[in-house]
């Protein structure tokens, strides 16, 4: 639960007010952090590229969203992300849990892992690694800098980052 | 009654609200009809017009109307099932079924073979879901945004056929600006 609070906390203290998830199971615990929280608004979604258009709409209302999914969700949604979300420069913060990094114990998840940075660097997407506690720290900051782009920004969790996180 | 027809008829309600509008001719003859800085016009993104609709009803209180089309609904319809679980009272679809994809060159849907959104909404968990012809339309999207306490799947069953159109002049930002200072969000304009 560590590591999950310190996640919604730093999101929270950069600005983030709107949140969507599809769910994993490393992404358990935020979830479950968020439904009780009384200060945000949280929902699941069925798909991620439906969330991206929520995100979209959510901040024409003057929210900051962020989606919750696993990278595989990056596949479903890149028509999304570049002719909705970068086409009218809307900050969305992706928080993502790296399925089929070191740890992972489910071998088909290796594909997408391979590719996921590929191309999240395609859509030229800000993107901070986290594979250690301290890094969490600079979710903050790169959370605010999604807005002074006017960009979505792509956070990635690795799978030993949050295995142990009870 | 085609969907330039059904807009135009529209114009009087769509006028006060937030309006999203679906991709291609819809946002290009809604342009045409009367542009309003409150109609934000999708050039992308084909399917999330309900999402783009859903998602500003929940962060802010004026009514919001989605305006979508039957082809992009089958292509999103997880909509129907976060609309029914979660859409808030000043939440409008208005899907405009004219079982066809009108801007692709008029190719059938399955509304015009075997489906009906109006039971899949149903089946999805939405309240209110009127089906009604094209003159219907006016009247049925009026009590939609009159009742405070409701949101509403409204599906519009009218003739294909388009009006061609220029694709819209204005740039993105230009669009994103203008509507979110409508609503009162952006100052600088």
């Amino acid at each position: 639960m560590k590591i999950s609070k310190k996640i919604i906390d730093n999101l929270k203290k950069g600005g983030v007010d709107f949140y969507l998830s599809v769910p994993c199971k490393l992404l358990a615990n935020m979830i479950d952090i968020l439904e009780k929280d009384k200060d945000v608004y949280y929902s699941a979604v069925p798909r991620e590229e439906e969330g991206m258009g929520i995100c979209a709409g959510a901040y024409l209302g003057n929210k900051f969203p962020c989606i919750m999914m696993q990278n595989t969700g990056i596949g479903n949604s890149v028509n999304a992300i570049v002719s909705l979300l970068q086409l009218y420069q809307m900050p969305v913060v992706f928080l993502i849990s790296y399925r089929g990094t070191p740890g992972e114990p489910v071998g088909a998840q290796g594909g997408m892992a391979k590719i996921t940075e590929d191309i999240l660097q395609t859509l030229r997407i800000p993107m901070l690694h986290c594979s250690s506690e301290n890094d969490l720290e600079k979710i903050s900051i790169f959370s605010k800098h999604a807005k002074v782009v006017e960009s979505p920004v792509a956070i990635l969790c690795d799978f030993n980052l949050m295995k142990d996180d009870k | 009654m085609n969907r330039f027809d059904l807009l135009n008829k529209i114009q009087n309600i769509l006028k006060d609200n937030l309006v999203i509008c679906n991709i291609g001719l819809p946002s290009q003859e809604l342009y045409k009809i009367n542009d309003q800085p409150n109609f934000f016009y999708m050039l992308g993104s084909m399917g999330l017009s309900s999402s783009i609709g859903l998602g500003l009803s929940l962060s802010q209180n004026k009514n919001v109307i989605s305006i979508d089309g039957d082809g992009s609904v089958l292509m999103n319809m997880n909509t129907l099932a976060t609309i029914g679980n979660r859409a808030p009272s000043n939440y409008t679809l208005l899907i405009i079924d004219n079982g066809s994809y009108g801007s692709t060159g008029d190719q059938r849907t399955f509304t015009d073979e075997n489906t009906s959104l109006k039971d899949v909404a149903i089946g999805a968990g939405c309240k209110n879901v009127v089906e009604c012809s094209g003159d219907e339309t006016v009247n049925e999207l009026s009590k939609a945004i009159e009742d405070q306490n409701n949101s509403y799947v409204i599906i519009s069953k009218i003739n294909s056929g388009n009006v061609q159109i220029d694709p819209i002049p204005l740039n993105p930002i230009t669009i994103r600006d203008r509507f979110r200072k409508f609503i009162g969000i952006v100052k600088y304009l």
